[in-house]
């Protein structure tokens, strides 16, 4: 596709997300044939989303779809193994473990989406508006992300989560502070890069205000990098929901989120009852799985250049 | 250069500073201190012999002053006393370091191992079979917990063994054979992620080389496959191998902390959560600025490495 | 020429027999022999699950300080290590030789040993024990003060010590306490040295005991050896203990059953993966007892809801103690009352008052009643009570809330659950900053004034609930000072019983212990507490 004839002078990519500031008058019925396009050029990627709405709708149906409620115990059927009646056996308090799995999915899910999406709006709007000003402003901003991103990942969730105390939105909040960077630079290398094109010139020189260039024109071009961004850091997520809540730190009872499932409780019993320690891991590392699997091929899509700047 | 190597250190001092502040901080803030954890092990709170201990400690003071003291000691070389054991901070978080570090060493070497003939195998038989399946374990190998790659290990090896490696620390001086056999399968929990993107990154980069038309040229002059993908293309899959080596370092250790904990290693990362829960603030704050060090230092070190290797950067 | 047929035969086979037997005779006595009398020498592996907060026992309250120190330190009198339960038949003398009591009670004479000598080469002499004793009552004029002193109420009776001689030791007290003994027991009372300073305590052990600190890796192992010079000749038999620090209980087990350690750790209450270890070798012995360590539900009296001894009553039946034990304790905890249940327990409730106590026996019936209280003051389904249960960040804790939780919620009570991070929990339940709160209580001694002062007395800071009866407390000191065993044993269980149905501190159940160690570890016996028996002095191993 030579040059898009829909009066975006971009430099030609091969991906059709982009330039959606033209083409919002509007084709919905190609987004389908879009999609459907991309579900032919990379099955994987296709797989992998497939995985994420499946474990969508679980979390979304729990109620109808779980067996048993996640939170009552059951004193005399501790730990056993799945049976008819308990599909994926039963854990130390005598907690169904497939409700509990379904449920489950909602919080790991839900956490790691809100953490995702906090994280990454809010770096992207810091990297957005930094790359674009540019000067002392960019510098600052910089260091201070040089700083979030100095401290491990999981370093920084963990004081963090000691700080506020653990409870649902603390959580979510500890999670996100380290993914702020992360989509900072990301999305601030993307704007440098469409900083200096001829059609952004154009629009400073007919006297647009900065702000509206930076949102209505150079915005929509990071949709692309975005979309791949999120993809990828909602894996990350989860698996440090699951680190956290392993320590102790993350998600609070009542709320059965996979990570709590794999607490230090279920590894002592886990040499006699190894389902309650395979299920849940299994879980973490499928919904994980379909993220890298999507993001993967988000990436392949929206611009192979992309791969190098985003290791 | 020695310019941009300058900025470079006096930024990465500045950024030291301001991730002291945000330690400190954030430490302060979370609820409870040192003496409400040794009450707490004591099992009950004396209201007024807490208030005594706390000024005994100089925890009344307000942050600002702390703050102050704790720079004027760093600065004069003095890491202060680890408020939980009464001892002094380096002398509590030294023996740990070794274990940490070589855990880290050892997960890179893995990862280098697993990863990078994997990702020759990838990119030389691009979107074959082969490809697909070391793509999909590796991903799959990218998705799992860490911590539950080490519970599903241990599991393994004391159900199918019945077997444990070595209960304390063994050094490799006193003896590198039960200190390999003890640091081999956190090596494996933790290098399995990091393969998978060291695997990643020489497959993409081979990728690029090999469309080249040197290489093309090669071939066509009969060279062997293996002859050259080693000589040339490698050569330059080993930047961004390398570089991805320098930031995976870093990231390793928020992973050792885990691994740790569910290998019972006395490493430096379990050592940092534990100070954590005891608001052990001098062992916090000093582990946190050395891995911060480490950290910088890494990325400094690698861009450094990149400008010295890559000719286009040195002559800029 | 060799013999042939039959008869050489016949021969051969009389040969053989007697050849046996004669080696039989031989081998026996040494076998026997070996077995029965103590070999000294080996080191023994013990382990525990967490470093000690510090070294010094009488600023801690945790086994984890407790179990590795104690064969560093000596009591004045100990019970026996070699019987299983905890009396005064079964006191013997550690430091002191011989004591008495006289002034009608209110007078205990101790004569200690000459010549003993602490791990620095200095004597030892009353001195150190009024020092210690001093010190631990916070006494006016004391020589020093304890960072932090969580025993104190227990010699509160102690009007002076008095040291006529280096000899002999008085405690004078304010009025007769038979329980003063017992609590000079436990493994919390060592005696210490009056001339190293407290602060040095905490990082080494400076005893008198059967071994000395010989290393302490931080976070790793704690290494003791022999005490050449030690008070008794012959005495330790093991050449010295290492206690590896393991934080993962699997692999505490794993080593356990490898043959890496000896012996597991006291109070970890884990009995399904006991029973695992047990079943996957049959020869290593598997020792239930019990641990003097309950778990509790605080109900914080000074908030309104529960001053309706209704609501007070319906909670209590709500929690259905069997579940606890199932559920909470994976079987492995008893059922009973504010003192340690029998048979373990010389205090504890006989079974026909056991049962009257409310959420023991038919949990159905309990219900029912717990909904019709409920209802009876003002609660039902359309006006569900709202309650918030607070614990501590750890598993078990934050499980055992989870199981309370779904009690209640089976009652229509509907309870949110409150995660509190270990450092704060204590300030938290010190300021009565919570509404109902998940607890568990271990204490020294099972001796009713150790455990009723603390915990049930009007104003006694570890009385969490703020519960207050002055008549309770006057019976509890009645009890206190009664000499006579069958009467004051008689007065505790009917304090027991009243305490329980009025809720003054929920008492889901007794932990029960399961002791693994391996058969080659001799004289180890666990005691009914888990506290107590830690000196390791004649323990040997048969290797």
């Amino acid at each position: 596709m030579a040059g898009s004839t829909r009066g975006c002078d971009m430099p030609e990519r091969s991906g059709a997300f982009v330039c959606a500031s033209a083409r919002r008058a509007g084709d919905r019925a190609s987004v389908l044939r879009r999609i459907l396009r991309f579900c032919r050029a990379k099955p994987l990627g296709a797989a992998g989303g497939a995985i994420i709405l499946t474990m969508l709708f679980m979390a979304l149906g729990a109620e109808e779809l779980a067996t048993h409620d996640p939170v009552r115990t059951e004193p005399a059927r501790t730990l056993d193994p799945p049976s008819a009646q308990h599909w994926l056996g039963t854990d130390y308090l005598g907690r169904d473990i497939y409700s509990r799995l379904v449920y489950g999915a909602r919080v790991s899910l839900a956490v790691g989406l809100a953490s995702t999406l906090l994280g990454s709006v809010l770096g992207g709007v810091i990297g957005l508006l930094s790359g674009y000003a540019g000067g002392s402003a960019d510098l600052v901003a910089q260091r201070f992300m040089d700083i979030l991103q100095g401290l491990p990942l999981l370093v920084l969730a963990l004081v963090m989560s000691a700080a506020l105390g653990p409870s649902v939105p603390n959580v979510v909040v500890a999670i996100s502070v380290p993914i702020i960077p992360r989509a900072a630079r990301i999305i601030r290398s993307s704007v440098l890069a469409i900083r200096e094109s001829p059609y952004i010139e154009a629009a400073r020189s007919l006297g647009v205000r900065h702000l509206r260039i930076a949102f209505r024109h150079i915005l929509p071009n990071t949709i692309g990098p975005f979309m791949v961004l999120t993809t990828a850091q909602l894996g990350s997520a989860i698996l440090v929901e699951a680190a956290l809540s392993f320590l102790g730190l993350g998600v609070p009872e009542p709320f059965p989120s996979w990570g709590r499932m794999l607490s230090i409780s279920a590894a002592e019993y886990a040499h006699k009852a190894p389902w309650i320690v395979l299920f849940p891991g299994a879980a973490i590392s499928l919904a994980v799985f379909g993220t890298n699997l999507l993001g993967d091929a988000l990436r392949d899509v929206l611009d192979p250049r992309l791969r190098q700047r985003m290791s | 250069m020695r310019t941009y190597l300058l900025t470079r250190l006096l930024i990465g001092l500045l950024t030291l500073v301001g991730m002291s502040l945000v330690i400190f901080v954030l430490m302060r803030i979370a609820p409870g201190d040192i003496v409400d954890m040794i009450f707490a092990s004591a099992g009950y709170v004396d209201p007024a012999a807490k208030a005594e201990i706390t000024k005994e400690i100089g925890l009344d003071q307000p942050i600002a002053v702390q703050y102050g003291r704790w720079l004027r000691d760093l600065v004069q070389g003095d890491l202060g006393k680890s408020y939980r054991y009464d001892l002094p901070a380096w002398q509590v978080i030294r023996p740990r370091i070794p274990i940490s570090l070589e855990l880290a060493l050892l997960s890179m070497a893995v990862a280098v191992a697993l990863g990078v003939p994997a990702g020759v195998l990838s990119a030389v038989r691009q979107d074959r079979s082969i490809d697909y399946l070391i793509r999909i374990l590796s991903l799959a190998g990218l998705s799992m917990p860490s911590f539950w790659l080490g519970m599903v290990i241990i599991l393994s090896l004391v159900w199918l063994l019945g077997w444990i490696p070595s209960l304390t620390y063994v050094s490799p001086l006193e003896d590198w054979k039960a200190n390999l056999l003890q640091f081999l399968f956190p090596a494996l929990a933790v290098g399995l992620r990091s393969s998978a993107l060291i695997m990643r990154i020489t497959r993409s980069a081979l990728l690029e080389v090999l469309r080249e038309d040197y290489i093309r040229t090669a071939y066509a002059k009969g060279q062997r496959e293996w002859v050259v993908i080693w000589r040339h293309a490698l050569r330059n899959a080993f930047l961004p191998v390398l570089t991805l080596l320098g930031i995976e370092f870093a990231f390793l250790i928020g992973g050792l902390v885990v691994t740790e904990t569910v290998f019972n290693l006395p490493g430096v990362a379990r050592f940092l959560v534990e100070a954590i829960l005891w608001r052990d603030y001098p062992v916090v704050q000093n582990l946190v600025m050395f891995i911060a060090i480490i950290v910088i230092g890494m990325n400094l070190a690698v861009d450094l490495l990149y400008g010295w290797l890559d000719p286009r950067v040195r002559h800029a | 020429m060799r013999p042939t047929g039959e008869r050489a035969d016949a021969a051969r086979i009389w040969l053989a027999v007697w050849g046996a037997l004669l080696g039989l005779l031989i081998w026996a006595p040494a076998a026997w022999a070996g077995s029965a009398s103590p070999k000294p020498g080996g080191i023994l592996s013990a382990t525990q699950s967490d470093p000690p907060p510090s070294l010094s026992i009488h600023e801690e309250g945790t086994v984890a300080t407790v179990w590795p120190m104690m064969p560093c330190y000596n009591n004045l009198v100990l019970f026996d290590p070699l019987k299983r339960a905890e009396n005064e038949q079964t006191l013997i003398g550690e430091l002191a030789e011989s004591w008495r009591w006289d002034d009608g009670g209110k007078a205990l004479t101790f004569r200690l040993r000459k010549g003993v000598k602490w791990h620095d080469g200095q004597l030892f002499s009353a001195q150190d024990v009024k020092y210690t004793f001093d010190v631990v009552r916070e006494a006016p004029g004391a020589p020093a003060k304890l960072r932090v002193n969580p025993r104190k109420l227990w010699y509160e009776n102690i009007a002076a010590i008095e040291t006529p001689d280096p000899g002999t030791v008085v405690f004078r007290l304010s009025r007769p306490q038979p329980s003063l003994l017992l609590m000079l027991a436990a493994g919390y009372s060592p005696i210490y040295p009056a001339h190293v300073p407290l602060a040095e305590l905490r990082t080494k052990c400076v005893g008198t005991g059967p071994f000395k600190l010989k290393e302490y890796r931080l976070g790793e192992y704690i290494d003791l050896v022999k005490n050449p010079d030690y008070m008794i000749k012959g005495r330790p038999y093991l050449d010295g203990i290492r206690y590896v620090i393991i934080k993962e209980r699997s692999t505490r087990y794993a080593a356990l059953q490898a043959g890496r350690l000896d012996i597991s750790y006291p109070l970890e209450l884990a009995k399904t993966i006991a029973q695992g270890v047990k079943q996957a070798v049959p020869q290593i012995v598997l020792i239930e007892s019990s641990t003097n360590l309950n778990d509790n539900l605080l109900l914080n009296f000074k908030r309104p809801i529960f001053a309706d001894a209704r609501v007070r009553r319906a909670i209590n039946l709500a929690i259905d103690r069997k579940g606890y034990v199932q559920a909470g304790r994976q079987g492995g905890a008893t059922v009973g009352g504010v003192m340690l249940p029998k048979p373990s327990g010389a205090w504890g409730l006989g079974e026909k008052d056991l049962v009257k106590l409310p959420g023991v026996g038919d949990a159905t019936k309990n219900r029912a009643e717990a909904k019709q209280l409920l209802a009876a003051a003002g609660y039902g389904p359309g006006k569900p009570l709202k309650l918030a249960v607070s614990t501590r960040a750890s598993s078990f804790f934050v499980d055992l809330a989870s199981f309370i939780i779904d009690q209640l919620k089976q009652v229509g009570i509907e309870a949110s659950l409150e995660q509190v991070e270990m450092g704060v929990w204590h300030a938290k339940l010190t300021r009565r900053d919570y509404e109902m709160a998940v607890n568990n209580t271990g204490m020294g001694p099972d001796d009713p004034d150790a455990n009723l002062y603390e915990n049930y007395k009007c104003g006694s800071p570890r009385n969490y609930s703020d519960y207050c009866n002055p008549e309770v407390d006057r019976l509890i000191d009645v009890q206190s000072q009664t000499v006579d065993l069958a009467k004051r044993q008689k007065l505790v269980q009917e304090l027991d019983v009243r305490l329980q149905l009025e809720g003054a501190r929920i008492i889901l159940g007794w932990a029960q212990e399961y002791f693994l160690m391996w058969p080659y570890v001799k004289n180890l016996v666990p005691h009914q507490s888990a506290y107590n028996y830690g000196r390791m002095q004649e323990v040997w191993l048969d290797k």
